[in-house]
């Protein structure tokens, strides 16, 4: 058996408990071992991180990335705010998105003779996340003091756009140039639905409470990333826009460094890459028909990853979330939104959470997003007191664990959940890189279902999802 | 409805006065006194959002000693009233609107029918908005405006400033220009119309 990959530490952080808490990863446990993901799909593409090169990889690829990027309108009396989101720091451990940040910066002040170049870390409902992430990376001392976090409740400002007022926060558009730096992992396709991907921070991570509130509660579920589009087509916000640098991610890695003055033409490259490389390992993870899924990773129970694809993805992974002849995936927060006072859909139509996972330990994963749907809907062991005493008071979780019960170790959770189960599959998300960790029964099911996934995404499932999107069916090199 | 546990006490030995707290509490609960942050704990419920914009990080929420309920109560209200505004505001009755309280439309029309009038006193009576604090402004302000009212924002605060476009807002010009990129803006809104028009599965 393979032993198991090394997976993502524990990170000390308000959010969640301190690392040293963490007594033991459920890789660690008798029986859990891990496939890689080219052992699933020999195809995937070669990766620039990880790599032998390391993380001077990245900046390599950054540098010549930007080398094409037209920068003559930005003057060496100007500001230039480049725009970040908490997200790329969770990718690989965080120094692959650091290290772009910091490169970007570097070309800016070398290509412009610009110096006055702040940081704008946006965050999603945890304020203080890039606050701690700044801190970690040292990026305050590379943005010589000019890095800050901001929260969608800071100031707002009014965008006016075809669809009318939006708000963005006032401290991202401070400047007389943005930079659009993001990443191309799919994330929370339950969300933006892999339509205008590159584009979502505008309506997010840039975004005020009333523009991010219309997103998630007045548009609909296939919709709503139009809010994003309408406030990046802004006149305001097109007078600001110089150009975007994405660390380009694929489920093993960081294949590249993408940069463009036009964000369209980049969002179309990464949709092709997110459909095709996310959507066989979501596929994948589709065929699953019962686990115990382990959450042990140090972001919020929703966003802990394997393979790329995050928890709240793969509690709707009975349904095609790439399929947007789909209204509504098994979880978003419409479909919360559509469960009535007996704990079940207003309409028989609307999918509930798949029923492949049968129960969830929580080993480790954070507070900072409202998770108790995922405990009332699927049995949950959280492990230890202080975990759980965490949960209690964050303001976003009162009722987590309401629904949840509490062990006193990862040996125990799982042996209680595989017994109370009654299935030894296993799949652990603790992003682990370039492959899964797992329990034995489970990668042999994989290994075995990866071939034909392979063959239906890439014969059928990719031409309808990128027609979908309006995206022409290109192969990415 | 939310048990409010947790306050904040201020460091007065941190504290410079940025009022950047009074700005941002969603129900008015903080304010200056001798140029130092000071929180009313009656009104405060318990959301941490002062605690984590404060620049001098001076707040801590520490938890109450008693908790407080916020709860709207149905009882004595008409129920056909409440149906019929959060109707009008296009919200199933039932829906949830607040995925970090579970508050319900209904709760959020009853708050209104028991007479409060701004977003801030619907949050202080039903805790809507005091968890993560970003999600759940438009359906305020939208079963505001289905009430008949119109509330303004706090003056110089970022509490909030506007309502915001729906699906069924959306020009038929806009739909058209981006129906080939994604958007099923008229399939969104066939499936929230059969959401809102949707049978109660029972009140409280």
């Amino acid at each position: 058996m393979r032993p198991p990959i090394l997976p993502i530490s524990p990170r000390p952080s308000q959010y969640g408990i301190d690392p040293s808490l963490v007594k033991t990863r459920v890789c660690e446990l008798p029986g859990m071992t891990s496939v890689t993901l080219r052992e699933l799909f020999p195809d995937l593409p070669p990766v620039i991180f990880p790599s032998d090169e390391g993380i001077s990889a990245v900046r390599r690829y950054t540098e010549q990335a930007l080398s094409n990027i037209d920068m003559s309108k930005i003057k060496p009396e100007h500001k230039v705010n480049i725009l970040s989101s908490h997200h790329g720091f969770t990718l690989l451990g965080g120094e692959p998105y650091a290290e772009m940040l910091r490169t970007i910066r570097d070309v800016i002040e070398e290509k412009t003779g610009c110096s006055n170049i702040r940081l704008r870390a946006g965050v999603g409902l945890r304020f203080r996340e890039t606050e701690e992430y700044i801190r970690r990376y040292k990026l305050d001392e590379h943005f010589e003091g000019k890095a800050r976090g901001v929260a969608p409740v800071d100031e707002g400002i009014p965008i006016e756009t075809e669809i009318g007022t939006l708000y963005g926060i006032k401290r991202i558009y401070d400047a007389d140039w943005i930079v659009h730096a993001h990443n191309s992992d799919v994330r929370e396709v339950h969300f933006h639905r892999m339509v205008d991907r590159a584009v979502k921070p505008f309506g997010m991570s840039y975004a005020r409470i009333e523009t991010r509130s219309t997103y998630h509660q007045n548009l609909g579920p296939r919709a709503a990333n139009f809010i994003a589009r309408a406030i990046f087509d802004s006149p305001f916000v097109q007078d600001k826009f110089a150009f975007s640098c994405f660390l380009t991610v694929v489920p093993h890695g960081i294949l590249g460094v993408d940069a463009d003055s036009d964000l369209y033409s980049l969002n179309s490259r990464i949709t092709e890459i997110g459909c095709r490389y996310y959507g066989k390992m979501m596929t994948l993870f589709g065929e699953i028909d019962k686990c115990v899924a382990a959450l042990d990773f140090p972001c919020p129970v929703v966003y802990v990853f394997s393979a790329g694809v995050i928890y709240a993805n793969f509690v709707g992974a009975n349904t095609d979330l790439f399929d947007l002849e789909m209204p509504l995936p098994a979880y978003t927060w419409y479909t919360e939104a559509f469960y009535g006072r007996k704990g079940v859909p207003l309409l028989p139509e609307i999918p509930l959470l798949n029923p492949a996972v049968k129960m969830c330990v929580h080993n480790y994963a954070w507070t900072g997003y409202p998770s108790a749907f995922f405990s009332e809907h699927i049995p949950t062991v959280v492990v230890g007191q202080a975990q759980a005493n965490l949960f209690n008071r964050d303001p976003q979780n009162l009722n987590y664990m309401q629904h949840a019960v509490i062990s006193e170790n990862a040996e125990a959770a799982m042996d209680f959940a595989r017994k109370a189960s009654g299935t030894d599959n296993v799949l652990i998300f603790d992003g682990a890189p370039g492959g899964i960790n797992l329990s034995k029964p489970l990668a042999d099911f994989l290994l075995e279902k990866a071939p034909a996934v392979n063959r239906r995404v890439e014969e059928e499932l990719m031409p309808k999802w990128l027609r979908q999107r309006g995206v022409e069916v290109k192969t990415i090199a | 409805m939310k048990l409010v546990t947790l306050k904040p006490v201020v460091d007065i030995e941190k504290c410079k006065g940025c009022k950047t707290c009074v700005k941002v509490c969603p129900v008015l609960a903080m304010s200056m006194e001798e140029k130092l942050a000071v929180a009313n704990l009656e009104l405060c419920r318990g959301c941490g959002d002062c605690e984590q914009r404060c620049p001098e990080y001076a707040i801590t929420m520490v938890v109450r000693e008693e908790p407080v309920m916020a709860k709207v109560e149905m009882e004595g209200l008409d129920y056909q009233e409440i149906i019929n505004l959060c109707r009008k505001a296009r919200f199933h009755p039932e829906q949830v609107v607040c995925y970090c309280t579970a508050t319900r439309a209904d709760e959020v029309a009853a708050a209104i029918m028991r007479g409060a009038k701004t977003p801030d006193e619907i949050s202080y009576m039903t805790g809507i908005r005091t968890g993560c604090k970003v999600e759940c402004i438009q359906p305020i302000l939208r079963i505001l405006e289905a009430a008949g009212i119109e509330p303004k924002p706090s003056p110089g605060g970022w509490q909030w400033y506007g309502r915001t476009i729906t699906a069924w807002e959306i020009p038929e010009e806009v739909k058209k220009k981006y129906a080939n990129r994604g958007f099923y803006f008229d399939e969104d809104i066939d499936l929230l119309n059969r959401v809102i028009n949707a049978p109660l599965q029972g009140k409280e």
